[in-house]
């Protein structure tokens, strides 16, 4: 595994292990959602590098777009979320238990 | 909703899966299923009450962490060997890592966690689509992947019948039910996707169509929970009688068209030399037959102790269309027989 690959997937896993055991706030899990997009965006802007290939050089800009698009639903959401609950506190998230 | 954002969401919902469908580079896979996550945002939330907010919050860290791991198994799978291709995808490692995040996407035990909950704080049509129409671009990208790991793929598949028939057994509200029952037909779905990927095409079709048929009846009576369906018997005699059909044929009883990806399935699973598998799904299967017979009882064969507030409601033409579920209905009912016709297809 190059440094590089390994880097940028230290960097996703770390993202991932924030995003799976976020606590307290809404904020910080769709902060580690972006953590680990940026990390994507990055690997695929070393990936045409990597192929030595000019062809797959819009690809990160695409992936940007989509994240980009991702990210400001997910703040709506978290918008919505202090409307309706009052807090982005993840403890408030508890009216559709069993 | 202003009908202009409908039928935009309702086509993009549309363009993602089919995105997802036609696709040959992991890219595009990802896009599509983004665009479909993007779709059903708005559709969850457009009621802006709390529960539905909340649901839809929780779907969308969900979906959204599961499309993250399948972009970075893709990535992962293409600096070891050099190309995007769904139908080249041969590393273990990329391979096990999507499996996984399909299991997060579609709601499958270990992480099924997220889906009753966000079933329940839905209404009835966007639990609908949620149920079906999401379930195929997932399964669309599994059944492509080449090598799969058929030991994980059939742990995920016992320990989902499993949970989705013990978890099913304890509840009231009848999308959790749902849920249940999705995640116990998705188990059977993942059992059979690694030996013959018709079956699991097969058998998705199924689920769609008694899943479909189910909550349009509840539709129709506007049944949220069980209480509500043991008093609907007066709103529809017709309807009221046939439930019992769709909750049998969910249960996967012959000569109902549930039983017949079960009996395939269970077939191939023989031939493949897993009988131990095989008996322990079959007898999983009984779990989820019980909570449906529950249904069953409590809406057609048991009178209620409750009384509806007239002695007789009057029978209102509804303005719901009634033909998808007529038709829906004859299907999960009466397929069987036609099980030759569709293996051949």
């Amino acid at each position: 595994m190059t440094p590089t690959h390994f880097s940028v997937s230290s960097a996703f896993i770390l993202g991932l292990m924030g995003l799976a055991f976020h606590r307290t706030h809404l904020l910080s899990a769709l902060l580690c959602l972006e953590g680990m997009m940026l990390s994507l965006f990055i690997a695929l802007s070393l990936w045409s590098l990597q192929l030595d290939a000019a062809g797959y050089s819009s690809s990160p800009m695409l992936m940007l777009a989509f994240s980009a698009c991702e990210a400001s639903a997910g703040l709506a959401l978290l918008v919505a979320t202090a409307r309706t609950h009052g807090t982005d506190r993840l403890q408030s998230l508890n009216l559709l238990q069993c | 909703m202003n009908p202009l954002v409908l039928s935009l969401l309702i086509l993009s919902l549309g363009l993602g899966t089919t995105l997802t469908f036609a696709s040959s580079h992991w890219l595009l896979a990802w896009m599509g299923l983004e665009i479909n996550t993007l779709a059903i945002i708005p559709l969850m939330a457009q009621h802006h009450h709390p529960r539905a907010v909340e649901a839809t919050t929780k779907y969308f860290l969900t979906q959204a962490t599961a499309a993250a791991l399948i972009l970075f198994a893709s990535m992962t799978n293409a600096w070891i060997t050099g190309q995007w291709g769904i139908q080249q995808m041969d590393q273990t490692i990329p391979t096990t890592m999507l499996t996984i995040a399909l299991m997060l996407k579609l709601g499958l035990a270990p992480a099924h966690f997220w889906l009753p909950e966000v079933l329940q704080g839905l209404d009835l049509t966007t639990g609908l689509i949620m149920s079906t129409w999401q379930k195929l671009a997932p399964l669309a990208l599994l059944v492509q992947i080449p090598n799969l790991n058929s030991n994980l793929l059939i742990f995920i598949g016992l320990i989902s019948t499993m949970v989705g028939g013990w978890g099913g057994l304890n509840q009231t509200q009848l999308r959790k039910v749902m849920a249940y029952s999705s995640i116990a037909h998705l188990g059977w779905m993942i059992l059979i996707v690694s030996f013959n990927s018709k079956l699991t095409l097969l058998a998705l079709s199924m689920y769609i169509l008694m899943t479909t048929s189910m909550f349009l009846t509840l539709k129709i009576n506007n049944s949220l929970d069980m209480n509500t369906l043991a008093t609907s018997w007066a709103k529809t005699p017709i309807l009221t009688a046939l439930t019992p059909l769709i909750l049998l044929s969910l249960g996967g009883l012959p000569p109902l068209s549930g039983f017949m990806p079960k009996w395939l399935i269970l077939q191939e699973l023989t031939k493949q030399e897993l009988p131990l598998t095989a008996t322990i799904a079959a007898l999983s299967a009984l779990l989820s037959l019980y909570f449906y017979l529950r249904l069953s009882y409590a809406m057609a064969l048991t009178t209620s102790p409750n009384t509806t507030i007239n002695t007789a409601p009057w029978r209102l033409k509804t303005n719901q269309n009634s033909i998808p579920l007529s038709t829906s209905i004859a299907l999960t009912a009466m397929l069987l027989p036609m099980t030759p016709t569709i293996l051949a297809i």
